[in-house]
């Protein structure tokens, strides 16, 4: 009998193991991991990153001024919005006197910033476009926008004014108010004006397409970019009413 | 405003292939305008378009022209729409006119109505409406009822009654009014009364009441003979009864072994069922205008709040979760609303409504003294509640959207717990 060889033993993964080198099974899988890790990063965010096929503009709300309400407290009353600018909504044609004419008083923090809105917008606006505008690859031949958010701001401004004097009469039932719509096509002259409306669809209430033309006889809409007059001119607008 | 903008620039015909669209939704609701003209022939007639005038003016679904501003001569241009100038109507903003001219014919008032509608220059009503003249104020009513369902195809509801509780040098009487406040009629007599509830078809209320000195428990008066009778007496009280939409049950709350339930009782008596059984306070029970669920107040989670269950009391559902003390539910008639009066962080309550789906509690009153215990009107489109905002209790009304209050009673010593009552039988 011969005596035994007493056995060697490795304790460390990361210890080389002289029988098979010193690339022991430890290195070759952090080796792995970290190319697994790499290749991640240059592929992953090609694969996620795909383009969204409908891209919805995007509402900013000023918050009104004060403080965080506890939500464990009751309620408080919620107030009206401000009214729209009065230059917008007031009848095209009015016949009731105008209030006289006092002096100039401050403005308040939420016309100043309403005017220095607008007035961005209107610079923007202004800007002569560029002979080689950019568009979108699925964009139409007639566009005139670069971009989604760009061809927006002129029909958003239509919209917010249009929506000020959008008013259903009470005497509508509830259950025709919130289910009934109406779809009306207004053409729009370069001064703004609007030159002609025509109810493609009505509501099936003759009180609420009353309030529908009403509302925009008392619309005033700003002058379409030079771009768009011709399309809103020829083609008009189509407006959807809905509840 | 819920937006949404649409560029339709691709798809569609060759024509309007290119036009854009937008939806617009989000519409606000407006008072309609309408004039109410000068009427013609006997004086009794400017007495009845005053009472008419103040119906609209308190629905909050009109919105009165100022007659100061009229341009017509109503004594020159009649009340026919071939003489009628819509165009001087339509100029001050009247979107409806109203022309009456009243006559008398011995003790019987009568008054020719007529409804125009200004911008088409027709007329959408006629009606001769007659009453005895101690009871002008109901011609009133009547043509204000069939005028609101003439534009909405909804029932007015300026002929309907409130029930309340007056104070009286005797302690508490149960009162029965017309919508308006008029008419006061005294049902009661003695001791302390509360909570008074319409019986099916509006004959009779049920009420609480401390009448028989052994604690507060159930009676009905017939509102024709004046009749009392107990309606229930169990336990330690029984309170606050209020009968299923389709009249054949009512839910209240009684206390027995020191433990307040809501239970149920056929009309007609027989056996009571117990639907709540938790070792809290369970008081203040609504029906849904369906009849399937009731909303109730319960301190089961430690504060008083609104609850709804199933009309078996299976189904429990805590409804409100903001403030400490919340009570007093009130179900909508159209079933999306409950309304209550709710302690804020200022210790006062005012009325609010939630909504039964979403969960979401909008306020109605604020900042004008103690509002509390609502009640819709049979329309859905008015509550009437008690408040302190003139001095004393009275009743007001409100729209459900907190605008447009109007007090309704003036009583010396003060009103509260009122009770709309249903639309008149036909």
């Amino acid at each position: 009998m011969t005596e035994a060889q007493p056995q060697t033993v490795y304790r460390s993964l990361l210890g080389g193991d002289p029988r098979i080198g010193w690339l022991g099974p430890g290195l070759a899988l952090a080796i792995a991991l970290h190319v697994a890790v790499v290749a991640a990063a240059f592929f992953l965010p090609r694969l996620l990153d795909r383009p969204h096929p409908l891209r919805k503009p995007v509402i900013a709300h000023l918050v009104a001024l004060g403080k965080p309400r506890d939500p464990r407290l009751m309620p408080r009353k919620e107030t009206e919005p401000p009214a729209a600018a009065s230059s917008s909504s007031a009848p095209a044609t009015s016949g009731a006197p105008s209030s006289a004419k006092g002096p100039p008083r401050q403005l308040t923090r939420q016309e100043m910033m309403e005017r220095a809105l607008a007035g961005a917008a209107r610079r923007t606006r202004d800007e002569k476009p560029d002979p080689e505008r950019a568009g979108q690859e699925t964009g139409s031949p007639g566009g005139t926008a670069a971009s989604v958010e760009e061809g927006e701001k002129y029909f958003g401004e239509v919209e917010d004014r249009i929506h000020a004097n959008y008013l259903v009469p009470s005497v509508v039932s509830e259950r025709e108010r919130l289910y009934l719509s109406a779809t009306v096509v207004i053409y729009i002259g370069r001064d703004g004006s609007i030159v002609k409306h025509v109810m493609t669809k009505p509501s099936g209430n003759s009180f609420i397409d009353q309030a529908l033309v009403l509302a925009l006889q008392r619309t005033r809409l700003p002058a379409p970019p030079a771009e768009l007059a011709k399309l809103v001119r020829d083609e008009g607008l189509e407006i959807n009413f809905k509840p | 405003m819920k937006r949404l903008l649409l560029l339709a620039l691709a798809a569609g015909t060759a024509a309007h292939a290119q036009r854009p669209t937008i939806d617009i939704s989000g519409a606000r609701v407006q008072a309609y305008p309408i004039a109410l003209a000068p009427p013609s022939g006997a004086p009794e007639g400017a007495d009845v378009m005053d009472v008419l005038a103040a119906d609209f003016d308190r629905s909050g679904l009109f919105r009165l022209l100022d007659p100061r501003s009229f341009l017509a001569d109503p004594a020159k241009e009649g009340s026919s729409a071939s003489t009628i100038d819509f165009s001087k109507w339509t100029a001050v903003g009247a979107q409806a006119l109203v022309k009456a001219a009243a006559r008398v014919d011995g003790e019987v008032v009568k008054v020719e109505f007529r409804l125009f509608d200004v911008p088409h220059a027709s007329e959408l009503l006629r009606g001769e409406y007659s009453a005895p003249r101690a009871a002008l104020r109901q011609i009133a009513h009547r043509f204000g009822d069939d005028v609101v369902r003439s534009f909405t195809q909804e029932p007015g509801v300026f002929q309907t009654r409130i029930a309340y509780v007056r104070e009286t040098e005797n302690g508490k009487q149960v009162v029965v009014a017309d919508s308006d406040g008029y008419g006061p009629q005294q049902v009661t007599s003695a001791s302390i009364n509360l909570l008074p509830a319409w019986m099916p078809k509006g004959r009779a209320l049920a009420f609480t009441s401390f009448r028989d000195g052994a604690g507060a428990h159930l009676f009905q008066v017939d509102l024709g003979s004046r009749a009392v009778q107990q309606l229930v007496k169990m336990g330690d009280f029984a309170t606050g009864a209020v009968f299923s939409p389709d009249g054949i049950r009512f839910a209240f709350s009684a206390s027995q072994a020191e433990n307040t339930d809501i239970w149920l009782s056929p009309i007609e008596g027989g056996i009571l069922r117990r639907l709540t059984d938790s070792r809290g306070i369970d008081i203040s029970a609504s029906w849904s205008p369906d009849g399937k669920r009731l909303a109730f107040v319960s301190d089961r989670a430690g504060s008083p709040q609104i609850y709804t269950m199933a009309s078996d009391g299976s189904d429990v559902r805590r409804i409100t979760f903001q403030g400490n003390y919340n009570q007093e539910p009130a179900w909508s008639p159209k079933g999306d609303l409950i309304a209550f009066s709710g302690r804020d962080e200022h210790r006062v309550f005012d009325l609010y409504v939630v909504n039964v789906q979403t969960g979401k509690v909008a306020r109605l009153t604020q900042n004008e003294g103690t509002n509390e215990k609502p009640s819709w009107a049979p329309n859905g489109r008015q509550i009437v509640f008690s408040s302190t905002r003139s001095g004393k209790k009275q009743l007001w009304t409100i729209l459900p959207d907190g605008s447009n209050a109007r007090q309704v009673t003036n009583e010396p010593r003060g009103a509260s717990d009122a009770a709309w009552g249903p639309l008149p039988r036909k």
